[in-house]
This record gives C-alpha cells, structure tokens and sequence, in this order.
C-alpha cells in the first residue's frame, strides 16, 4: 500500500456511543475527475494520538472493478476531518 | 521518612519532535528528526532564530539560539519548521495524561519537562527503572515522541540524570553514583550554572562538577554570594525541594516583543507599548493582583539595551494607567535611535481587593469599569474582539506578547 493522505468526502454513520462508521466516500483527483467509493467491510477498527491528535484509522475493502481492495481511512477527531491514508 | 524516588521525563528536542510526529501523523514521508533540520521563527518579522535542532544538525555545529541565516551558511540544505505552540501545549497535555497514570503527584517545570513523584508507588507498580522504561515506551508508541527520564533521590539529581545521554534513554543518578557519573562532568553541565557562574568558576581553576564540589563553601560564598552555597550543594546532590503541583507564587510578569522593523517615531512605539500594556494588564487583573513597579526595556537597532523603572504610589491594574506611566518611563528613556525590541513589565504585586488611594491621583474607577467589561467581551468572543480605534491602518497589532493568546504556557524557570 501507498501512502496517500489525501482528503475525501464522506458519508458516515455514528454509533450511540459515538463511533463512527465509514460507508462511502468520494475522492477527486486533480481537481476535475472523482470516483464514489462504497466501503464495502471494516475489517479493523484502532485509535492513534501521535504528538496528542486523536485520529481513528480504519482498515478497510471495497470492491472496484471486480478486484477486492484493501485500504486505510483515517478520521482526525479534533477537525472531523477524513483522509484516504494509504491505498 | 523513607527515601524519595523522583522522575525527571525531558521530551528530546522537543518543539523539533513534536513538529516531526505531527508531520508523520499527517502523512509526510519525511521524518524531520533524521535529517539536520531545526524549528525556527520567521526571519523576515526579525524573529529568526534556531529554537530547536534535530541532532543530525549536531554535526554542522548549529546551535539553539544562533540565527537561521548563520544555520543556513553551516547547512545549506537544512530544513526549517515554523513553530506552532498550540501543538506543543497538546502534546504536553497529552504526555501529562499517560503520567498521570503512574503517580498523583506530577510537576510540570517546563513545556516538555515534568517532575513525577514516585516515592512508595513501587509497592503498587514495582521496581523504579522497570516503569521508566515501560513509560518511555509507552510515550514512544502511543504519542510517537521520545523522552529520557533520570532517576533518583530529588528533583536536582534527577534532573542531572536525565541530562546524561540521549536520546530514548532511562539514567539514574542516586547519590552514590554522584562522584562517578556526575563530577566528572564539565561545570556548565550543572544546573544554575550559567555563562557568568562558569566565567567565576573557571577563572577560579574550577573546571569540573567534582572540583566544585569538593571545594570550600565558604570561600565560595566570597565571591559568589548566596547561589555559591547553593551551587556548592547541587554539586554534592543536594536538593530537597519538594514536586509541586501548584505554580509558584507570580512576582512579577512582563511582555516583550521584537518589532517587524525600527520604530523611529515616539508615536509609534508608543502604540507598540500600548498594544504590551494591553496583554501585561489584562494579566493582572486575571491573576486579580495589582502592580506598584512598572518597568520599560527597549533594545536598539545597535542591539544596546535600556531600561527604567518607576514605583506607583498607588497599586494599579487599570490599561490607561499604566499605559500613561509606560510612556512617560519611554520618554525619559529613548534617545530617539531605531528601536528593534520593547517591553513592558510589571511587579511588586499586592491583591485588589483592597487598595490604599492617595488624595491626589485622578479616579480611574470608570476606566477600571471599561477594562473589566473588554476583558468580559475578549474572554467570550476572542481576543480581538475589541481593539482601540488607535491600531486601526497602523499595521500593528492591537495586543502583542506572549507565545499563545489567551492561554497559560508554561515558561522555563531556574527554580526547581
């Protein structure tokens, strides 16, 4: 996998207790071009707080173009923002 | 009582580590701590200079506090990192929460330094060395920033401890390791030991923590008064200062600020006093203290400093007032060369609630209800939300000092 760390819209559901599940995304590239992605499983779930940033990574797979992609999402608590952080 | 056992956590270079974890986080494939690179300020405001280096820099002789243009010329590659304080307030706190979990009595001395208080808690942990490494590790993966810690008896010898080797490494430092593993060491190396103790010292042939340490107090105290005991006692391991959690008591407090270009005008450096007295009062009336000392420093373009200082017959906190003993120390003062760096502190501090007046100072009751209600509008709607009138198109800004608006950052300090 690459690391990309690119920002992306997202569409995603929170649990009661405030975890949030990614569902689908969308990623522009260049500015002109972008692909919705349907995140298909979260395969797993971990809390990091490098230099005292809380980010959520998520490992998760899709389906694109009949090949199964692994990937990892990353959510930053303090600015609610999501990264596609390695592809 | 039985004997101390003191942590002493240092991050290593610290503004430089946090700024390379949060890079990492953030998805840069370069890690900034393996290549010479510094955290420094930003040249064309004149605020350029090295705060903190990584250690590949070590080899091209850069040191902390040195200009970025002489650091360029030693390394012409070198990368530089604007510094970002609020990062450096989060990772102190973070680093705080995973100490907290070790001992109930935590000091914070620095931005990166805490002091942990671990006597009687390795009946509950276990063995001192063994928790030290298990919360450098810990600090290293969860927070992915390395610290040493030093080990022993007080705060003084922990501290020194801590100094030994780095980085990512666990020292002790117990009194009976003093003559090997600290008298050995060059007298600069002691703490409270500055450039004009160590020019004393050396004239004096004491070149060596050991030296000093096995030297006469007395005559010690001959030439360098009080602090000679004291240094003569951190020489030996001495200390018995206690790990605090509450701050010291405030004496004084001050700001300062280097000015983007020379002020040639009375105007001008008037409203840069101004916009200093804006953040030094509204500190006081914070801490609810009033000031009966204000002092004005300024720095010429020539680098030559000045100072002067004045008593108030009455205590004060209120803007104006200041502000107007504030202009009347700078006119005394300034000879009318450029000025680079001014600043304004205050001292001789007593409560406000109760305040003696004298028969004939003007009332400044209205003017103490103005500030009180601007503090109220800044505290809830940000620091800028109120600026005087006298800022506007002036290019300056209406309040100057301090590292972050609003908050608390802790300082470093030569009291244990």
């Amino acid at each position: 996998m690459k690391l990309l760390m690119q920002p992306i819209e997202m569409i995603a559901w929170f649990t009661q207790e405030g975890i949030p599940n990614p569902l689908r995304y969308k990623l522009t590239s260049d500015g002109t071009a972008s692909i919705v992605v349907k995140v298909d499983r979260i395969v797993t779930r971990s809390e990091e707080k490098i230099a005292g940033n809380r980010m959520i990574l998520f490992r998760c797979q899709s389906e694109m173009n009949g090949l199964l992609k692994l990937y990892e999402l990353k959510y930053e608590l303090n600015t609610c923002k999501w990264y596609l952080y390695k592809a | 009582m039985t004997q101390r056992t003191i942590f002493h956590i240092d991050v290593n270079s610290a503004y430089l580590s946090w700024e390379a974890a949060h890079r990492l986080q953030h998805g840069d494939s370069l890690d900034l701590r393996t290549v010479p690179s510094v955290v420094g300020g930003d040249p064309t405001t004149r605020h350029g200079i090295v705060l903190a280096k990584s250690i590949p820099t070590k080899k091209y002789g850069i040191k902390t506090g040195e200009t970025l243009y002489s650091a360029r010329t030693k390394c012409p590659e070198l990368v530089i990192a604007p510094p970002n304080y609020l990062l450096y307030q989060r990772c102190s706190t973070t680093m705080k929460e995973i100490l907290e979990q070790y001992s109930p009595l935590i000091q914070q001395y620095s931005i990166d330094e805490y002091f942990l208080d671990y006597t009687n808690m390795n009946k509950l942990l276990g063995d001192p060395i063994e928790v030290a490494t298990q919360i450098k590790d810990r600090i290293k993966h969860e927070l992915g920033f390395t610290v040493n810690i030093g080990i022993s008896t007080n705060k003084l010898l922990a501290k020194m401890a801590c100094e030994l080797e780095k980085p990512d490494k666990v020292h002790t430092l117990f009194p009976k390791e003093v003559p090997v593993k600290m008298w050995p060491l060059p007298i600069e190396d002691l703490f409270f030991v500055g450039r004009a103790t160590s020019k004393k010292l050396h004239s004096r042939n004491i070149t060596t923590i050991g030296q000093l340490a096995t030297s006469d107090p007395h005559w010690l105290r001959l030439f360098l008064k009080s602090p000679g005991l004291l240094i003569w006692n951190y020489a030996n391991g001495q200390d018995d200062s206690l790990v605090r959690t509450t701050r010291n008591i405030v004496k004084g407090m001050g700001n300062s600020t280097t000015i983007p270009f020379d002020v040639e005008d009375r105007q001008t450096a008037h409203l840069v006093l101004l916009s200093l007295v804006e953040t030094v009062s509204m500190r006081l009336r914070q801490a609810n203290v009033c000031a009966q000392l204000v002092s004005v420093s300024l720095r010429t373009s020539e680098f030559l400093s000045y100072s002067h200082q004045r008593k108030i017959p009455t205590p004060v906190d209120c803007t104006n007032q200041i502000h107007e003993t504030v202009c009347e120390l700078f006119d005394e003062l300034w000879t009318g060369k450029g000025i680079r760096h001014l600043g304004v502190s205050v001292s001789e501090l007593c409560k406000n609630d109760f305040i003696q007046l004298t028969l004939f100072t003007k009332n400044f009751e209205k003017q103490r209800a103005i500030d009180q209600t601007v503090d109220q509008l800044r505290l809830r709607f940000g620091s800028h939300a109120v600026i005087r009138s006298s800022f506007l198109n002036s290019g300056l800004k209406a309040l100057t000092g301090g590292v972050i608006q609003d908050e608390d950052y802790p300082m470093m300090s030569s009291i244990l």
